[in-house]
């Protein structure tokens, strides 16, 4: 199945405030992390809908990841609380839906966690890869 | 029968004091074989008015804003079983509708056929609609006015098709399976939209499918587009849908939406202890949240 | 078509080491719509930000996708740039190749971070090509505030504004400000005495021009938003003429009717009829206490009024509505403390002299029931042996509240030395479980308390409360020596939790603002929007958020207020465009944005047919409310509101542009 030379394509959401800032923290903290990740900012993870996810396996991607504040530091206050619950259920409907949950990445990285943006995305992108790449969805395609 | 000569007194009753101006019940149609949404709007015509097992539909459809010519007829009294008044509830916690516009006229429900081609003069364990295997509400948990006495509650159809244990033997499935078992669903779909028109829980003035700028879901019979249609519709019928299991009864090619809908109704009720339709007050349980949401699967 | 304008930065070797800018820049040029390609050292540098102008100019671009580091680096620097060269900032957008490519990518042949900033380069463009210009909004402000309360946190908050030259207007309920401070006799650490701190401050604030003070008032309704607030305020009937009154107090004098004083705490202590809560009450009105003068009850009386030289007695008088519109609210209604009948084991009620902290605080002032003489209540005797009682209520979860009352430590340290100043002989005893003693000068106080002014520390709780032979005899726990200990005191005082005021959730609802379990007042975020509420517009001051000291609640003040002399320093309140926006034809009102929404920035809003009739109701958006987060975006199943800045047509094009 696995192609040679083959690399998962992850998709990462993204807040603003929180994990962004991680991320941007382990840049200038020169950290390294492996390259198969292309990260999307929205202001808030609560501003993220299921049908991002979905669009994103349709164009290719083998592997999504979500993250945003911790429980209670929300920018937002709440909206990391709305976005849990929707992800309660949409992973529900996502391994339902016979889709491998080793594809679906959900996180919580604050600004000052770059080495937990590190290890995060090593750790999906090699969690993505033992899945292999996400065929069957790219075979809907018309 | 009783049940149906008290409907018809009460819609005569009704529509003569000019409490209501339409009574929206069932009825046979033109060859007095089949079963069919009416509306009376004057008193000699409540013998039209009927009630059998055949009486499936979800009339609850035409009081949402879907359908602004029966709005326009006025007041409305409607023929609700337990399952349908469970919607009433919903459209009334999503500001759809006021507890006071509508009259509604409660049926105890002893089951209805799955389909009304299956039916030969009685419910059985083979033609009965899944929805009633499980049912906990036989007798509407709101109503105006009961049409009859109330029946014990409890399902009678030992032997018959369990849809929650349907759901449980897929989930023990290997991903695979399941995701080959949906597929082959989903390939299927025609895009003809039945589930959603005959829902009345989607009652969007503008579908997500027909949103281009962006297009998020393809508009083509496709595997791509399906699969994100009926993504999202379970999506967003999660936490509010009452399983009237009007939608799979409606589908042309026969896709199993009752499957993904009571799984995510599971999912809701284990997750945050809601069940979609026993009240009025609250909101729909994923416009808010708790802070003891589990998350035990975020790292 | 577009014309986008792209600039790989090379950030000296930040970038250029391990990306090759010059391929990227190149790369770009292919994509429909770019026009201009280029690759610089420096873009952020004054020269770059030059070069960038001027091809804006020169090119006659209309987006720019700068490659660089992270958009909070330097997103508002090229988005200045652009609005110089007459572009507006909203179509420049910032691709992060520095922070999360070339600084994490260490790949020396380039090849790896060549290709990921071209990709997030490309989904930039993207991204930009559906950005529509966004202008900041501009929103008309009312530069006149509201306090609500009048203790210590509202009347700081109210006289800090005031002397920026803001009117302001201060509501409280009871007859006179200066809240529980009033009550104090002496505070810690410095032991000066409460009032004399206080009253001071009051009758600057009553004689302050741009003050209006409405004393024996409520809130009753709150509508509008931020720089707009209309408040209806009910100014309930004193039964005197304010006008007309000089504070003489013959009427109070004359009157021969007495109630139970709320102020003197102690039950049983009274005051007339016709009162001013303590003698240096501001504003030096009385009031009628309608609910126990036999005017209003049985038509008998009416002594004040014939006694009153002005005339300024009127029995006719009714409570008032007044509506005023304020561009700011502080909130400041402080606190209660818990009932001391729910400690039934400390005998509170069945033992005359079990006290609160509180009746203390009126046994030690110079101007209370005792003229500040310790006298015990039962038989007015001086107590010999007086134990305290700490944590009644606190850090208890099952019968009080699990959260420590933050000053109960400090007060009870504080009457201990009272107590000794002012009876020589006598003997302290503290039940504690731990001392909390942060802040400035405090750890040092509780350590004077014990080892100069002799009290006795014991750490433990107390089992049980009794009498005995006139004493009160208290049982506990001595955890350090671990021995039980009896003590044959004579009075007992209880250092009870602090909790909301009562009504306090039902202000809030009010105001739209959030409380926790317990009724506190929720700051917008707990560390970096410790005053501000998450209803833009809404400052917190003082213990309605949750237990404070004096010092602190008085920072609160001034904090809260600091924030609305910034909010009214503006001619307009300036907003970010990054807001949701409804489109009203697809809007199914079905409310779910309207819960959902953390900042009640959602409006229901009625569409009136030509007759003026109402044909349905739509959402909308109050841009002076919405914090930009997209929630509502989210939520909303038809997609009728939509988030500027970040809309679904933009995520959806860098999504789009993955390949």
């Amino acid at each position: 199945m696995e192609e040679k030379g083959w690399e998962p394509r992850i998709v990462a959401f993204v807040c603003n405030w929180c994990t962004y800032a991680g991320a941007d923290l382990a840049g200038t903290s020169r950290l390294e992390y492996r390259p198969e990740v292309r990260i999307i900012k929205l202001p808030c993870t609560g501003r993220i809908d299921p049908l991002f996810i979905i669009k994103a396996f349709e164009k290719g991607a083998d592997g999504v990841l979500v993250s945003g504040c911790h429980p209670g530091d929300c920018h937002y206050t709440s909206g990391n609380y709305h976005a849990r619950r929707r992800w309660i259920v949409f992973r529900e409907l996502l391994k339902f839906a016979g889709i491998d949950l080793r594809r679906v990445h959900f996180s919580w990285v604050s600004a000052s966690e770059a080495l937990k943006w590190r290890d995060l995305i090593n750790e999906v992108i090699e969690t993505v890869r033992s899945a292999g790449p996400f065929e069957a969805y790219r075979r809907l395609n018309p | 029968m009783d049940r149906e000569k008290k409907l018809r007194e009460k819609a005569r009753e009704l529509l003569e004091s000019k409490e209501v101006d339409l009574v929206i019940g069932y009825g046979w149609t033109r060859y007095g074989k089949r079963v069919a949404p009416v509306f009376i709007t004057r008193p000699e015509d409540v013998d039209r008015l009927i009630w059998n097992p055949m009486c499936v539909n979800n009339l609850t459809l035409y009081i949402t804003r879907k359908y602004p010519d029966v709005k326009a007829m006025g007041r409305p009294a409607v023929v609700v079983k337990g399952c349908d008044a469970k919607t009433v509830n919903v459209l009334i916690q999503e500001g759809q509708l006021k507890r006071e516009d509508v009259v509604l006229l409660g049926i105890p429900c002893e089951g209805v056929v799955y389909r009304q081609e299956l039916y030969d003069g009685e419910v059985t364990k083979e033609n009965v609609s899944p929805k009633c295997v499980v049912c906990d509400v036989k007798n509407p948990p709101l109503y105006d006015h009961l049409i009859g006495e109330k029946v014990e509650e409890g399902s009678g159809f030992e032997g018959a098709r369990n849809i929650y244990q349907e759901i449980e033997e897929l989930d023990k499935k290997p991903e695979g399976e399941r995701w080959a078992f949906w597929m082959e669903h989903f390939e299927r779909c025609i895009r003809c939209y039945a589930c959603r028109q005959i829902c009345p829980l989607c009652y969007c003035e503008r579908c997500i499918a027909e949103k281009n700028m962006p297009q998020w879901i393809d508009t083509s019979a496709h595997g791509r587009g399906n699969v994100a249609w009926n993504l999202k519709r379970a999506m967003d019928l999660a936490g509010r849908c009452v399983f009237c299991g009007e939608c799979e009864r409606a589908c042309p090619v026969n896709i199993p939406l009752n499957l993904i809908n009571q799984k995510l109704s599971m999912v809701v009720e284990e997750s945050f202890n809601h069940r979609p339709g026993y009240e009025s007050e609250g909101h729909p349980p994923l416009i808010v949240y708790s802070l003891e949401d589990r998350e035990d699967f975020i790292r | 078509m577009a014309r986008i304008g792209v600039f790989v930065c090379q950030c000296g070797n930040n970038i250029a080491s391990t990306v090759d800018t010059q391929k990227v820049a190149e790369e770009m040029k292919k994509i429909p719509g770019v026009v201009y390609t280029q690759d610089y050292k420096f873009m952020c540098s004054a020269v770059g930000q030059e070069l960038l102008k001027k091809v804006v100019k020169e090119h006659r671009l209309d987006g720019i996708v700068v490659a660089a580091c992270s958009p909070h680096m330097h997103e508002k620097t090229f988005r200045k740039a652009c609005e110089a060269a007459g572009l507006n900032p909203y179509r420049c957008e910032i691709a992060n190749i520095r922070e999360q490519c070339s600084w994490v990518h260490h790949d020396k042949t380039k090849k790896t971070g060549t290709l990921k900033s071209t990709d997030l380069t490309r989904m930039t463009i993207e991204r930009l090509k559906k950005n529509k210009p966004l202008k900041t909004i501009n929103i008309p402000l009312k530069k006149k505030a509201l306090v609500i309360g009048g203790g210590i946190a509202g009347i700081q908050a109210a006289l800090d504004i005031a002397e920026s030259g803001y009117e302001v207007i201060l509501v409280e309920k009871e007859p006179s400000i200066g809240g529980h401070m009033a009550q104090l006799s002496e505070t810690f650490p410095t032991m000066d005495c409460s009032q004399c701190i206080l009253t001071p401050k009051m009758v600057e604030l009553s004689m302050h021009e741009k003050v209006r003070l409405l004393t024996y008032s409520e809130v009753e309704k709150v509508e509008g938003y931020i720089g707009n607030f209309r408040v209806q305020i009910r100014k309930k009937a004193k039964s005197v003429i304010e006008d007309l009154c000089t504070g003489c107090g013959e009427c109070i004098e004359k009157c021969p009717f007495k109630a139970d004083s709320e102020f003197e705490v102690m039950k049983g202590h009274k005051r007339k009829v016709i009162y001013v809560p303590f003698p240096q009450a501001v504003p030096n009105i009385p009031v009628i206490d309608r609910e126990h003068c036999p005017k209003f009850l049985k038509d008998k009386c009416g002594i004040c009024a014939k006694v009153c030289g002005p005339k300024a007695i009127d029995y006719s008088q009714q409570d008032e509505i007044i509506t005023e519109e304020v561009g700011a609210i502080v909130v400041a209604t402080g606190y209660d403390l818990m009932p001391v009948e729910s400690f039934g084991e400390y005998g509170y009620g069945r033992i005359k002299d079990v006290v609160s902290g509180l009746y203390f605080e009126r046994l030690a002032s110079a101007s209370g029931p005792t003229g500040g003489e310790i006298r015990r209540p039962s038989d007015g005797k001086v107590p010999e042996t007086v134990v305290f009682i700490q944590c009644v209520g606190s850090r208890d979860p099952k019968r009080g509240v699990p959260y420590c009352s933050k000053i109960c430590c400090m007060y009870s340290a504080k009457h201990t030395m009272l107590y000794k100043h002012k009876v020589h002989h006598g003997q302290a005893y503290v039940f504690y479980m731990d001392i909390r003693s942060g802040g400035k000068r405090y750890d040092e106080f509780v350590r004077r308390a014990i080892e100069e002014e002799g009290a006795v520390y014991l750490r433990g709780r107390v089992s049980s409360v009794y009498e005995r032979d006139g004493k009160v005899i208290v049982e506990g726990a001595d955890t350090l020596s671990g021995t039980q200990v009896e003590i044959e005191a004579d009075m007992v005082v209880l250092a009870t939790a602090i909790v909301p005021r009562k009504g306090a959730k039902e202000l809030a609802q009010r105001l739209g603002i959030s409380y926790d379990t317990y009724g506190f007042y929720n700051e917008s975020h707990p560390k970096l929007r410790p005053v501000e509420t998450n209803t833009a517009g809404i400052f917190l001051a003082g213990t309605c958020q949750g237990p404070m000291d004096i010092p602190d609640s008085v920072a609160q003040g001034s904090a809260a207020a600091s924030k609305v002399i910034s909010l009214f320093s503006r001619e307009d309140l300036v907003r970010e465009p990054i807001l949701a926006e409804v489109d009203e034809r697809v809007c199914n009102a079905c409310w779910d944005c309207y819960y959902a929404c953390p900042y009640s920035a959602i409006e229901q809003h009625p569409l009136k047919g030509r007759d003026g009739s109402i044909v349905r109701w739509v959402a909308r958006v109050n841009e002076g409310a919405c914090q930009g987060c997209g929630v509502c975006v989210a939520a909303c199943r038809s997609k009728a509101i939509d988030l500027k800045g970040y809309t679904d047509e933009q995520v959806y094009a860098a999504i789009n542009a993955l390949v």
